[in-house]
């Protein structure tokens, strides 16, 4: 990747620096390990296998996976590989198409991409080892991960002590069993703590959160503002994008409707205070949260030739942003101005995930190819 | 000769015309004019000084009254002298005086004169014998230019000599007019010229006198039109002594044959001028009304023979539509509204019955047809509702006639039929028009094309048909897909807003980032560097990886049945010739399947608008290479298929004309085959110890052995193969290599023709069912156009193994096909066409040596059906309708002379085969060649 010449010619987009092909389906999720260079990825295919993977710096040195058959499992990382039994198994009871959200944490993920030491690229044989065994291992495919570390978990304890109950916790938001409805877990005792919205069981059905349809996609987070407790962003079926703050479970914060279509993905940047959101219509839109008067506001909106954006994700750093598009393209979009940076074509069938590492050199991108691409996109100042 | 004093008397004026007549009536002149015309003219007038041959001899003829002198003069001509100098003499003396007479001194306006005066003599009583000398004189007159010798002068020659006499015939009879004042019609003097005028007809010099009419009666119409400006009325035109003359003209022409062609020319000629519409119609009108009024001849000659035998130019077509049908003068359209003549509904009816019948369409020549079509046409844009309605059978008639032209194979019998469609839907409903077909456009082509060069239509090829015909198909399924052209074009512009804004959107981008510039103040300090560390890549996409790639023949079968996904059956026919060339070994498995997809896909709703051109042939293409590369499998369905009844015309057609395509492409195939290795026939290993190992780069050519030059012998192998070029590694022009060996032969070699081998597979099963008439297919009838296809189809495959020995085992088969009356003498030209075709064909085919065996053995199949041909041939290019079909019979027939001398000369060699061995059996040694006769 060079640096970029002057005027004339604007640079071809760039290849990916590696590709990864230990799939034999599509690949649904992927996700880094926040400190160290692990990838980790789930296929789903003819039924079985994972549809979301997912770790974070508040599980510890663990990895969600979630399945297509009502339940979500807890794993261990070890040095050879995951557990070969997963630590919890949660039965969610959920068969749906949303992915599972770790907590995201506007002051851990900042810390967290400072401190973190440049980590060692991520290996291609390293990578599809790790992963081959895992697939063995379960027998089923993954599909999200989201990682969280240990150390950072103890970081910010801090701050969750301050918060409500859920705080130092360790959650998980996911669609479910009613499909409609969000839900918390607690990945420690594989329970139930709420759902949202919280309705008693006479108006349940009326309740106007239902008439939306499947909940679709789903982010978790903690605000470094507005009291730091549990927010969530869920988008569904109708196109509708719902802000729930964890205090307030009954009515969401803020409902707005920027797509026509389904909302399928969902990303909020480092300092929660906004995100972007990809759709099956032709519309990424980018999105600003306002903590103070609990109003989601467009900040701009994307069309696109061609429609459906099944992933979404925002760098630490908040420069940039990637979709994954069912056209086989991942776009990079400046995530500040929202304006196109690359469109790059690898990938032979439609992207389902993208997903930056914690340091935010490296992003994967995942197909229904059954390849796993890893790219260096505009690498931050201080590494290059 | 010295002139002796002679006291002459000369007699007083009428006294000297009473001698005068006596001489000349009586029975003296004769006499006296033979003697000089034979005796003294051979014998002494040659001795005359000239101007006592003027003064003595040519008086005695100029003097005379020009009937007498006709009479003794041109009957002369023909009379043998007693020799041949004599003959000349006598004869270059009576033309001399001829043209004295009859130019010089103007004889013929005098003759007019002189039968007006007879005619005054006999108080104007035409007298059965007077009517009998008046035709004999004019006989005489007219047969001049053919009796005169071949060296005679140019003034004698038909075209001049007419032209005078008719300029002086017409000069006389108007004096004559004059004289006579609008009384004692018929007179002798008019009769005289009618006689003459269509005696001239008879010998085919019409032209003449209507070039000498012409300006006389259009200076004459001129001269109404300037002096009553648009108020022509007919009785102005009546009271006119002049036009006196022109309203008897014609009524004197007691010829009917001469009348009409008088007619004819006189539309022709006037067609060529640049004359106005109301100028024609007061000439038509002067010199026919008349006769139109009260003679059925006339009116039976314009409505029946101008409308329905003849073919003229479109103007001429709209004169008589003005003059005979509606009637009136064609500036005067608002009269005309009010007083529609019963004539011109009947007519209408008359020519919208003939017009709307099957047989004249099929049957009729292609400018017949563009004229008559015209002609309806022009009478129905006169025409209201009302009076459409009134017409029985009408209405109906037009619909059959429409419909059974929309079936034709012939673009332009469509073109006519949705003109008259235009044109009656405007007077059904004149908010309304029906368009049928694209290229209609508003004011009518009422041409064709077709009228004016009347000698283009020959020229219409058998191809140019089949191009035709495809068009008309196409067209059919044009309409089909117009909601699918909609919906494309609504998605199109939906795309096209999204672009719009995408491209609008950078200028847009600063105001977000303005307004919520708050939440990344905290970043500020990044700024500078993020944004130009954030340059965008190159950021131009296309689509060319999303479409999908077909790798499987299944999955583009699988594709291409999915009707409700038009993007994956255009990327299947996008990809299938490809992948069906390249010749896979699952090919013959799924040949079939994809034969029934690729006939059965429906290329206008898939391709996009525009685009339904470029799908049909991709497939179509795709077709065509299953055929060549997987020909027994592919046509086992194929033909099976071609009969059953769930396919349309359409596919039908589409099948035919892929087994046409492929059978070409067959013919013309170059197979490349490796050069046998010699010597290779004990070795084990598929490659010998002594050639060096075949490994090396990828893409290395084999090796080949280089032979030593100069020596034969050679004690070492040499090996050399090529080898491609490294990466970096660029060539620098072009090397050669010369050696003192002969240059080696190619190592591929070049096969043609595969077809003979698949011949009876394409052949036989489309013979098979033609005949039989099941639902949904009736070839013989309905789907005459597959008919004619199909046999075309056959012809091209005759054509393909021509010179094989197939072609004489799959023969009898065609020609036994082609024989049957239903096929060769079809009602449709378009299958005649086909049929002389395949029969050219066969004769092309068939090799001479063959059709000698046959000949030879016996073999009844093949020369009953070739001198079928012939016979055949013959009948056609003598009595069939179509021109194009009589033009493909003589070529026919051509062939059929040139395989005949071809067999003679192998049938020659035949017989000193057998006269020196003597081995063939004794019966066959009388053989008739049935074709021996037919030289051309």
């Amino acid at each position: 990747m060079s640096g970029g010449g002057g005027g004339g010619k604007p640079r071809p987009p760039p290849d990916p620096i590696a590709v990864m092909r230990g799939h034999r389906a599509p690949v649904m999720d992927a996700c880094f390990h926040p400190s160290r260079p692990l990838l980790f990825s789930g296929a789903h295919g003819g039924g079985a296998g994972v549809y979301s993977v997912a770790t974070n710096f508040a599980i510890g040195n663990k990895v969600v996976s979630q399945g297509r058959d009502g339940t979500c499992k807890c794993w261990e990382i070890e040095e050879a590989g995951l557990s070969r039994k997963p630590l919890v198994t949660f039965r969610t009871n959920s068969y749906h198409f949303c992915k599972i959200s770790l907590v995201k944490s506007a002051s851990c993920s900042s810390q967290s991409s400072k401190a973190i030491p440049a980590s060692e690229r991520i290996v291609e044989s390293d990578y599809s080892i790790n992963e081959l065994e895992e697939n063995k291992k379960n027998g089923v495919s993954k599909e999200s991960i989201r990682f969280s570390d240990v150390n950072c978990a103890e970081r910010s304890q801090a701050h969750l002590k301050d918060f409500s109950t859920m705080g130092e916790r360790k959650l998980m938001a996911l669609a479910g069993e009613d499909s409609s409805m969000v839900e918390i877990w607690d990945l420690a005792t594989a329970k139930k703590l709420m759902r949202f919205p919280q309705t008693s069981n006479v108006d349940a059905a009326s309740h106007p959160t239902m008439q939306r349809g499947m909940c679709m996609a789903i982010q978790a987070f903690i605000p470094s503002e507005s009291g730091c407790s549990l927010n969530l962003l869920s988008g569904y079926e109708d196109g509708s994008m719902l802000w729930w703050d964890i205090r307030k479970p009954s009515l969401p914060l803020s409902t707005v409707r920027y797509h026509s279509e389904t909302v399928l993905s969902l990303a909020v940047d480092g300092t929660c205070s906004g995100g972007i959101s990809g759709s099956a219509d032709n519309k990424i839109v980018m999105f600003s949260l306002d903590h103070r008067m609990g109003t989601c506001t467009m900040r701009k909106e994307i069309s696109l030739e061609r429609s459906g954006i099944a992933g979404t994700a925002i760098r630490g750093d908040n420069k940039i942003a990637a979709t994954a598009g069912w056209d086989h393209r991942v776009r990079i979009y400046d995530y500040r101005k929202g304006n196109p940076l690359a469109i790059l074509k690898y990938h032979s069938a439609s992207c389902n995930a993208v997903a930056f590492s914690a340091d935010s050199k490296l992003m994967a991108s995942c197909s229904e190819d059954t390849t796993v691409a890893l790219w260096e996109l505009y690498p931050p100042k201080g590494t290059s | 000769m010295s002139a002796p004093e002679i006291s002459v008397v000369l007699p007083k004026d009428g006294e000297r015309n009473c001698w005068k007549n006596a001489f000349y009536r009586g029975s003296a002149f004769p006499a006296l004019s033979r003697i000089l015309l034979y005796n003294v003219a051979s014998k002494w007038l040659a001795d005359f000084p000239k101007l006592a041959r003027k003064q003595v001899y040519d008086s005695f003829f100029v003097e005379g009254p020009t009937t007498e002198i006709v009479q003794a003069l041109v009957p002369s001509l023909k009379q043998k002298g007693s020799t041949k100098d004599d003959f000349n003499v006598i004869c270059s003396n009576i033309e001399r005086l001829l043209m004295l007479c009859l130019l010089e001194n103007e004889g013929v306006r005098l003759m007019v004169g002189e039968f007006g005066l007879l005619d005054e003599q006999d108080n104007n009583i035409l007298k059965p014998d007077k009517v009998t000398f008046i035709s004999r004189i004019s006989q005489l007159l007219s047969s001049i230019p053919d009796k005169v010798r071949l060296r005679a002068s140019s003034a004698l020659s038909s075209h001049s000599f007419f032209r005078r006499v008719a300029n002086q015939l017409l000069t006389g009879a108007e004096e004559r007019a004059v004289q006579l004042n609008c009384n004692a019609i018929p007179d002798a003097a008019f009769l005289f010229v009618g006689e003459t005028f269509s005696h001239v007809c008879r010998r085919g010099s019409i032209d003449v006198i209507v070039a000498e009419v012409i300006p006389r009666i259009l200076s004459l119409v001129q001269s109404f039109l300037s002096s009553n400006a648009n108020l022509v009325v007919p009785d102005v035109i009546n009271s006119n002594p002049k036009s006196h003359f022109w309203l008897n003209m014609v009524e004197a022409i007691k010829d009917q044959y001469a009348v009409e062609k008088f007619s004819e020319e006189m539309l022709r000629q006037l067609a060529s001028t640049s004359i106005s519409d109301v100028e024609v119609y007061w000439i038509l009108w002067i010199l026919f009304s008349k006769n139109f009024k009260f003679g059925s001849f006339v009116r039976g000659m314009f409505v029946d023979k101008f409308l329905l035998w003849k073919v003229f130019p479109l103007c001429c077509l709209r004169w008589i539509l003005q003059f005979a049908v509606f009637e009136c003068p064609p500036n005067s359209d608002a009269q005309m509204e009010g007083r529609k003549t019963p004539h011109f509904l009947n007519s209408l009816q008359l020519l919208i019955s003939i017009w709307s019948r099957r047989e004249f369409v099929q049957s009729s020549s292609m400018e017949q047809q563009a004229y008559l079509t015209a002609a309806v046409g022009l009478c129905l844009e006169r025409i209201s509702k009302e009076e459409l309605d009134a017409t029985k059978d009408a209405l109906s008639n037009i619909l059959q006639g429409v419909s059974c032209r929309l079936e034709s194979p012939i673009d332009l019998v469509r073109r006519m039929a949705s003109s008259i469609a235009l044109v009656f839907s405007k007077v059904v409903d004149p908010k309304n028009p029906l368009y049928l077909d694209d290229n209609c456009c508003e004011p009518v082509d009422w041409e064709f094309g077709m009228l004016p060069q009347r000698k283009q239509i020959a020229a219409a090829s058998h191809n140019e048909d089949e191009n035709k015909s495809k068009l008309f198909l196409r067209e059919d399924r044009k309409s089909a897909s117009d909601e699918k052209k909609q919906r494309v074009i609504k998605h199109k512009s939906a795309e096209n807003n999204a672009l719009i804004q995408e491209l609008a959107d950078p200028d847009e981008n600063r105001n977000p980032v303005e307004v919520n510039g708050e939440h990344f103040s905290g970043e500020e300090d990044d700024d500078d560097s993020s944004d130009s560390s954030l340059k965008p890549y190159d950021l131009s996409d296309d689509d060319t990886d999303l479409q999908r790639k077909f790798s499987q023949l299944g999955d583009i079968a699988a594709a291409l049945r999915k009707h409700d996904d038009p993007d994956g059956v255009e990327k299947a026919l996008d990809a299938a010739e490809k992948l069906i060339r390249a010749s896979p070994d699952e090919l013959s498995h799924n040949s079939g399947d994809l034969v029934k997809a690729l006939v059965h896909v429906r290329c206008s709703d898939v391709a996009m608008e525009g685009e339904e051109d470029s799908a049909e042939e991709k497939r179509q293409k795709a077709l065509v290479a299953l055929l060549v590369t997987c020909p027994f499998e592919s046509l086992d369905v194929m033909t099976k298929m071609l009969y059953s009844s769930n396919i349309d015309v359409g596919q039908r057609i589409l099948i035919i004309d892929i087994m046409t395509e492929a059978a070409q492409e067959l013919c013309n195939t170059k197979v490349v085959k490796r050069e046998q290795k010699q010597g290779e026939l004990v070795s084990a290993v598929s490659q010998p110890w002594y050639i060096p190992s075949s490994r090396g780069p990828p893409g290395a050519g084999p090796w080949k052995e280089v032979s030593e030059p100069g020596t034969f012998l050679s004690w070492s192998h040499r090996y050399e193969r090529e080898i491609p070029s490294r990466p970096g590694q660029t060539k620098a022009g072009k090397s050669r290599k010369w050696s003192l060996g002969k240059a080696k032969d190619l190592q591929v070699e070049w096969s043609q023709n595969r077809f003979p081998l698949y011949a009876a597979a394409f052949m036989l099963p489309a013979m098979q069912g033609f005949d039989k008439r099941k639902h949904g297919v009736d070839l013989l009838n309905r789907d005459f156009i597959v008919l004619g296809k199909l046999i075309y189809m056959l012809g091209v495959c005759m054509k393909c193994m021509a010179m094989h020995p197939e072609a004489s085992a799959l023969a009898p088969a065609l020609l036994d096909m082609i024989r049957s009356r239903d096929v060769s003498n079809h009602a449709e030209a378009y299958v005649r066409r086909s049929v002389l075709f395949a029969a050219s064909c066969i004769l092309i085919a068939l090799h001479p040596t063959y059709v000698a065996s046959s000949l030879i053995e016996g073999n009844q199949e093949i020369s009953g059906g070739l001198e079928w041909i012939r016979t055949w041939a013959l009948h056609v290019s003598e009595a069939d309708p179509d021109t194009e079909c009589a033009s493909m019979a003589l070529t026919c027939l051509q062939l059929h002379a040139e395989m005949a001398l071809q067999t003679s000369r192998a049938l020659e060699a035949a017989d000193q085969f057998k006269a020196q061995t003597r081995t063939l059996p004794p019966k066959l040694d009388n053989i008739i060649i049935p074709f021996s006769s037919t030289k051309f």
